[in-house]
């Protein structure tokens, strides 16, 4: 038992600090959090010393300094919160009624799998048509709709973000719907289910966290769709187009301003997103 | 009667002890103070229900595991030198197959580790595909094969490198009971054939002692060697022999052995 | 077998006459209401007889050689963008795999990289670099660049631990480890990553081709639109960069069924053997984006 001992103690200092930090999980969780940040850091410290404007060839003109976009931000707070409603507004419209339609195929292409499968392998090739194609596309086709060019242009829009939109959620909630956990169908069948009752009571708990999977995939691509197609729409508005109309006029900083704005949406909107995901899934774990 | 055949320890395992840390940091004890001699040529159990450290011990064997307490000597090397020089053979209760691989491929990967000639890998591979018994198979790819066919690959595939020890972690736990049967006829021909120093870990009592010289009885909670039950039926085994008297016997001596009774 | 394969074209080909027979019907109602028919919706057969006609419509040449000769352009930078991208997602991936700090590091941002519109900045890259080539390549490269990225490092992590002690007991060198076990596993990963890449790195070229009068798909669109080309120029553009961003997620797929061991040995099984092979319940060809959804599993952590 006494050589036990020793050789105990012999392999516990074995061990190197760099072994002993690598293996604790505390110290491990403190630099999952501290890195990032040290490396944000380290790219703003770049930036705001005009480092990176001479790695990258420009002047604080063409990109200006964080703390400028910051104050910029806050002296155009008014247009900016505009401009971002009216994407904002586009993305989300476009997508709860892309998501809504999209979910609709699906079930439809459940309930006649035979063919819905080969509907499906069309969608599924929609969905990587450039949305450069369908934006002026849309355009065309809302042309007569309104007399009033905003309404036309923001009709147009959300049509392109519903397209995009429908795609994803049909391809997913399609496997939501028919993925079933072995013999849960058979199961139901025993219990003499019609299929009514499979349905709400089997596929679409199924298809529920299939919906999230689609939405993960279409949030951020909704805010990218939305953005691209104001860059073809009649009526300017849009944080995309505000920040193509100010590059036009070489007003670079306010540009930076709208793209922090696209940033902020898309980052609010994922979080959004995960945060109904965290209560609506909460049975599912 | 310490063994008559060969009483050459291979495998000596002083006060192994092994302590993880669970989510709250807290020290689990997995194994504790386990000693244990193993003979060469022996054909040793590790047996015990869920939690009791059988597998964890043996990763200490083949080194996957560092011991927190003792230690493991295998002809006077620690495990890591052992493990250098190829000398484990180990066998996976999943039959960790190369998908993109065909068998032969699989067969051949251990020895491509080895810096072994194309010629020298593709023979060794015939000869182990040929002894598990799936030459004609050398071509397939392991998802046209079958739960027990892929367990034989991975048999060959740990055969292959000519270890002396053979380390196998509920090799057969998967399969159905008649696939089960003929793998273990299969396997006791091969260690007749081969002559390795087996060290197999099971959760199943009739396996335990129907292959076994000995088998090792661990109790969990912490994972301590409760009993060493020798097993003396007759070699070679046959599958007749699960029926008689003194095979009931065994079991029952076995199950007795757990702590705090049968389960 | 043979009767399946039959009905899946059937299938496909179905959708695709019912495609068409919709959009006819609706260029037909077109034609009778609105005063402009072709800007609109024109009838397919006047988009192909646009596309073989002979007639100049500018600077000397048919509609298909004006497609075709911005085409060039624009896809030769994408495909250049593509490549850089991906091999930089790639590389970025190996980086994170190989080192632990790096992978904390950079995974915050590697997730958080795909909720900003990168595309919206298409602009002010172009101002940044003044050109509007290099402004191609970079914006392409960097929307390649991500979807490459967190698949691959997706197929990283896909390895099962159960092979990483399988060569560890066979003392594998850490070479031996990447090129025999992590790098094939991956594979599949990565084609996904590509899968999604292409039809974005198309899209981000044809939008830096709107910002600037210097040919391009894009720009030729904007200017047919503006009517200051025959209107068919548009139709032409429009069912073109459709047709490619289709055709190069299915090219991608085709690539991977070349090169990637595991698709190799998929493919041989189907031939070589009539036993019915088991379907790998994470690969599905089904959707055509698989890997993404696995992808934005990961992000859940955040």
């Amino acid at each position: 038992m006494a050589d036990s001992v020793v050789y105990q103690k012999k392999i516990k200092r074995k061990k190197s600090l760099y072994s002993r930090i690598k293996e604790s999980r505390k110290c491990q969780n403190i630099l999952t959090v501290v890195l990032p940040i040290l490396f944000g850091l380290l790219i703003f410290v770049l930036w705001q010393t005009k480092v990176l404007h001479a790695m990258m060839h420009t002047d604080t003109f063409t990109l200006p300094v964080p703390t400028r976009i910051a104050k910029l931000f806050g002296e155009n707070m008014s247009d900016v919160l505009a401009n971002m409603r009216s994407t904002v507004l586009v993305a989300f419209i476009g997508l709860i009624a892309g998501s809504i339609i999209g979910y609709l195929v699906a079930v439809i292409a459940s309930i006649f799998p035979n063919m819905g499968k080969g509907g499906l392998n069309i969608i599924g090739a929609f969905a990587s048509i450039p949305v450069i194609a369908l934006a002026p596309v849309m355009n065309n086709w809302t042309r007569n709709i309104s007399p009033d060019a905003n309404t036309r242009s923001t009709v147009a829009k959300i049509l392109v973000v519903m397209l995009i939109a429908a795609a994803d959620m049909c391809l997913n909630a399609y496997r939501g719907l028919t993925e079933l956990k072995p013999y849960s169908e058979d199961l139901m069948k025993t219990y003499a289910a019609s299929g009514f009752t499979i349905f709400v009571k089997l596929r679409l708990p199924n298809s529920v966290p299939y919906i999230f999977t689609a939405l993960k995939v279409s949030v951020p691509a909704s805010i990218m769709t939305a953005i691209v197609s104001e860059y073809f729409a009649e009526y300017i508005i849009g944080v995309g187009r505000e920040i193509r109309e100010n590059i036009v006029l070489s007003q670079y900083s306010i540009a930076w301003v709208y793209i922090s704005a696209a940033c902020i949406i898309g980052i609010v909107s994922y979080i959004i997103l995960m945060i109904i995901q965290s209560v609506a899934l909460k049975r599912y774990h | 009667m310490e063994m008559q055949k060969n009483t050459q320890e291979e495998i000596v395992i002083r006060h192994l002890g092994v302590t993880f840390k669970d989510n709250a940091g807290n020290d689990v004890s997995a194994v504790e103070n386990v000693s244990l001699n193993i003979n060469k040529g022996e054909f040793i159990s590790l047996l015990g229900p869920s939690g009791c450290g059988k597998t964890t011990l043996l990763r200490c064997v083949a080194d996957l595991q560092e011991p927190t307490d003792g230690e493991v000597r295998i002809e006077g090397m620690t495990p890591k030198e052992v493990r250098l020089q190829h000398k484990f053979g180990f066998v996976f209760q999943q039959p960790v197959l190369f998908d993109w691989r065909t068998v032969r491929k699989n067969v051949e990967l251990p020895l491509e580790m080895m810096y072994q000639s194309k010629k020298q890998r593709y023979e060794q591979a015939d000869k182990m595909l040929e002894m598990v018994g799936l030459k004609d198979f050398a071509n397939h790819y392991p998802r046209q094969l079958s739960g027990g066919m892929q367990q034989r690959v991975n048999i060959a595939r740990a055969l292959g490198i000519r270890p002396d020890i053979l380390l196998m972690d509920e090799p057969f736990s998967a399969l159905d009971e008649f696939t089960k049967e003929k793998l273990h006829l299969d396997l006791l021909r091969i260690w007749r054939e081969t002559n390795k120093t087996v060290l197999f870990v099971t959760h199943n009592i009739q396996e335990a002692v129907f292959l076994s010289d000995r088998v090792c009885v661990l109790s969990p909670h912490p994972g301590r060697l409760s009993a060493i039950i020798d097993i003396d039926l007759e070699r070679p085994r046959t599958l007749q022999m699960k029926e008689t008297a003194h095979f009931n016997e065994l079991v029952s001596e076995v199950r007795n052995s757990f702590e705090g009774g049968s389960v | 077998m043979k009767k399946l394969a039959q009905k899946k074209s059937f299938q496909t080909i179905f959708w695709i006459i019912l495609v068409i027979a919709v959009w006819e019907i609706f260029a037909s109602i077109v034609e009778q209401t609105q005063r402009m028919p072709d800007n609109i919706m024109p009838h397919l057969w006047q988009i192909a007889a646009a596309a073989v006609s002979t007639d100049k419509v500018s600077g000397g040449m048919t509609a298909t050689q004006v497609v075709l000769t911005s085409a060039s352009a624009t896809l030769l930078r994408a495909l250049g963008g593509f490549l850089i991208g991906a091999a930089v997602g790639f590389v970025l991936a190996l980086l994170m795999q190989m080192s632990g700090i790096v992978e904390k590091m950079i995974f915050p941002y590697l997730m958080l990289i795909q909720l900003i519109p990168v595309i919206g900045m298409a602009p002010i890259i172009l101002a940044i670099t003044k050109d509007i080539n290099q402004s191609r390549l970079i914006i392409a490269a960097i929307l390649s660049f991500y979807p490459v990225a967190t698949n691959t490092l997706a197929g990283f992590k896909s390895v099962e631990k159960e092979k990483y002690d399988l060569m560890y007991t066979y003392a594998a060198s850490r070479r031996q480890i990447y090129t025999k076990v992590i790098i094939p596993t991956t594979i599949p990963y990565m084609f996904t990553g590509l899968k999604i890449a292409a039809p974005m790195a198309i899209t981000a070229s044809i939008l830096v081709d709107t910002l600037q009068g210097d040919g391009g798909l894009g720009c030729m669109l904007s200017q047919a639109l503006r009517h200051a080309m025959n209107i068919y120029v548009f139709w032409l553009i429009v069912f073109f960069s459709a047709f490619i961003g289709v055709f190069s997620t299915y090219l991608i797929g085709w690539i991977e069924k070349l090169v990637s061991p595991s698709e190799r040995a998929l493919l041989f099984a189907k031939h070589s053997s009539k036993k019915k092979l088991k379907p790998d319940k994470n690969r599905s060809h089904f959707s055509m984006r698989p890997r993404k959804l696995a992808v934005y599993h990961e992000t859940d952590a955040m």
